[in-house]
């Protein structure tokens, strides 16, 4: 995470004197006057701002792995594998505004492809508790989605985030958040995104503005050692409900058809499962003796999500859901253990009628960290389902994760 | 009206905290909170660590947000101690007073200069800090300049009580003075011992109090001791007679003890700040307590 050296001049928002008895005219002269004087203010000021250091934020990520085999809804392949190479560079860009950029390198079907997976500005002198961030950045729907997969504890996201939200939904857009001045952690925000990636087959004509969040979140400290947060997230997309036609589907036994195909040729990171109405709750404790994180921490997370209106053509009251509860120890400043289990049940829309998968995931995993920067991790992996390509019982999966230059966050 | 709303205009951006009862101040380590205290007694003062816990290791969590979203002003060590944490709660909070180094952030190690300052540092040297140490507020000399400083930044941000944090900070310094030629008094028969210590915790403290540093517990900073380290440092204590295992209120202790019993020198938890021991209450028993400590500690040798 970067540093914030915002410099010295801050445009103060609640300086306009008010005057409840002046006349209208006046009010837009005073208003134009004191808009003069708050950019020569600015200008004045910008000369100061040269004087606070400059220090961008630089880091590379490498991830890579073994996988023992083929595993179903997975971005990564049987062997060796390249997981998410990242190249990040953010820092503040003046006093109101911070930057940051990550370029992902991702190998698919035996293509290198890069993609730029953040690119966004986000406002640092917003009055009190208000911000917005514009451009291509994490949606913070959900507990996991809004972090970087590099600081998960586990390989992959879990079942039903791979399946509805493509592993972790990113997007072109903007959003507006604030935090509440309570004392209790308080924060409300809304987002709205392009939303090509969460796009439902056979759309005939999709809004170019498609995706709407909105999300919440609260938390706390219960004591010292023991601190939580809640979440509860909507996703309304307006072309996340598919559209598919009898007449093409007069060949019922070919598996291989429709979907398939299309989303063959989609990105990864495409959403498969979607549809209008998307409902996340989020849960997170965790647990350190005295606080002190250093040497020993406990985490536990869980999540449920859910998508109902999965078909504009298909009559039904069938709806897309997952959960998982995952639970990770650090025992001590190196070692860590976890566990994760989940579960996704969704259906793919054939013609008249929807396929029915479900895929059930038990995750068991031991990492060693030897710095901040340097983490390498034993996965066991069994899947059980049905409808899914790859549903495999036993995947082991031998993974590193290591960065260079700056010093990751330490987030909740 | 044009005219008076032009001097508004230039009085509210020249001093854009108006004179409100009291200051909020969010404080990275105990140590800061106790000095925001006594330099403004009727501030609400929050304090985001214990002495239990180690700051390099904080989670950016939701509590921590709520309060630095309602500061007036964040007081912490700076020089790259809370880096992990600190800019994560600046962004989340998105509270406008509390992201400059001008403003309303305020970073000890900006005040004063730091010690063990590196010109290069790479990855391989562990968790280092290219700003110096950050563990500052263990030099009484250097605190009594940052409690000026911080009296000074706070008058700024609140000018209504300027008088009062400047007569505050005058008292301290006075009080202080005296403190630091009892201790330095009190403090001299350590001159010249030799300590293992844990990490760089305590290097401005036993640099001010002419102690030795002759070995760390840590491998490298920020990596646990390993079991070669500890062989390494045993071996070592055949050689240079070390008078003490120290360590503080936020690290393991097994690493001491394992060395402690090896090597037949005695180990002790020192308060890494404000409430780190039962005796260490605020500043200057905090100070008191850890003379008290390594005089108890290295007075069987």
């Amino acid at each position: 995470m970067p540093g914030v050296n915002s410099p010295a001049f801050s445009t103060d928002f609640n300086s306009l004197p008010s005057n409840s008895n002046t006349s209208r005219k006046s009010t837009r002269k005073r208003w134009s006057y004191s808009r003069i004087a708050t950019a020569l203010a600015l200008v004045a000021a910008s000369t100061a701002v040269q004087a606070e250091e400059f220090k961008p934020n630089f880091s590379l990520i490498l991830d890579g792995h073994y996988k023992s085999a083929n595993s179903a809804l997975s971005e990564y392949e049987k062997g060796f594998g390249l997981g998410h190479v990242e190249l990040g560079v953010s820092a503040a860009i003046d006093d109101l505004f911070y930057g940051k950029f990550t370029g992902v390198v991702h190998e698919h079907d035996n293509k290198t492809e890069f993609e730029t997976e953040e690119a966004f500005i986000q406002t640092l002198a917003l009055p009190g508790g208000l911000s917005v961030r514009a451009g291509r950045f994490l949606s913070d729907i959900g507990y996991l989605n809004g972090q970087h997969t590099h600081s998960d504890s586990f390989v992959e996201r879990p079942a039903a985030y791979r399946a509805m939200l493509g592993s972790h939904y990113y997007d072109d857009g903007v959003r507006l958040s604030y935090v509440m001045p309570t004392d209790t952690f308080w924060t409300i925000g809304t987002e709205a995104f392009g939303g090509d990636k969460m796009r439902a087959q056979g759309v005939a004509d999709p809004k170019s503005v498609g995706v709407y969040t909105a999300f919440t979140k609260i938390g706390g400290d219960f004591n010292e050692e023991n601190s939580w947060q809640l979440g509860l997230s909507y996703l309304r997309n307006d072309n996340g409900a598919s559209a598919t036609h009898h007449e093409e589907h007069d060949d019922h036994g070919h598996e291989e058809h429709g979907h398939e195909e299309e989303s063959g040729h989609n990105h990864s990171h495409d959403a498969k499962f979607t549809g209008k109405n998307t409902y996340i709750a989020d849960a997170v404790w965790k647990w350190a003796p005295d606080g002190n994180y250093k040497y020993q921490n406990l985490t536990l997370t869980g999540e449920y999500l859910q998508t109902t209106d999965i078909s504009d053509t298909i009559k039904g009251n069938e709806k897309n859901e997952g959960f998982y509860l995952s639970s990770v120890f650090q025992m001590t400043p190196q070692w860590a253990v976890g566990a994760r289990y989940g579960e996704f049940k969704g259906y793919e829309a054939h013609g008249d009628h929807f396929h029915e998968q479900k895929l059930k995931e038990s995750e068991f995993m031991v990492s060693w960290s030897h710095s901040h920067f340097s983490t390498v991790r034993l996965q066991y992996t069994r899947q059980t389902g049905d409808g899914f390509e790859n549903i495999k019982n036993d995947i082991v999966t031998l993974q590193y994760v290591m960065s260079l230059g700056a010093h990751d966050a330490h987030t909740f | 009206m044009r005219i008076l709303s032009k001097l508004f205009l230039v009085s509210s951006l020249a001093l854009p905290v108006s004179g409100q009862a009291a200051l909020t101040v969010f404080a990275c380590e105990p140590e800061w909170a106790a000095l925001s205290e006594e330099i403004a007694p009727g501030a609400t003062v929050y304090s985001a660590t214990t002495a239990k816990q180690d700051p390099h290791h904080i989670q950016a969590r939701p509590g921590l947000i709520s309060k630095m979203r309602k500061a007036d002003i964040v007081v912490c060590s700076g020089a790259e101690l809370e880096v992990g944490w600190l800019p994560a709660l600046q962004m989340k909070s998105a509270n406008p007073k509390v992201q400059s180094r001008k403003q309303g952030l305020f970073f000890a190690a900006d005040q004063v200069d730091t010690i063990g300052k590196l010109e290069k540092v790479d990855p391989t040297m562990g968790d280092v800090h290219p700003e110096g140490n950050p563990h500052l507020h263990l030099d009484p000399y250097r605190m009594e300049k940052i409690a000026q400083s911080l009296a000074e930044r706070m008058a700024a941000l609140d000018p209504a009580n300027k008088d009062e944090y400047l007569a505050n900070a005058k008292k301290f310094s006075e009080n202080w003075e005296h403190h630091i030629k009892r201790w330095e008094k009190e403090a001299a028969p350590l001159k010249g011992k030799n300590l293992v210590t844990y990490h760089s915790n305590f290097d401005y403290f036993l640099q001010w109090l002419g102690v030795n540093v002759v070995g760390d517990l840590e491998p490298k900073p920020g990596l646990p001791p390993s079991s070669q380290h500890l062989a390494s440092l045993l071996s070592m204590s055949k050689k240079t007679h070390i008078d003490a295992i120290v360590y503080a209120s936020y690290q393991d202790k097994k690493g001491a003890d394992w060395l402690s019993q090896k090597a037949g020198v005695p180990a002790m938890e020192l308060p890494m700040s404000v409430g780190g021991s039962e005796q260490s209450k605020n500043l200057i028993s905090l100070y008191d307590d850890l003379i008290k400590k390594l005089l108890k500690v290295t007075s069987s040798s």
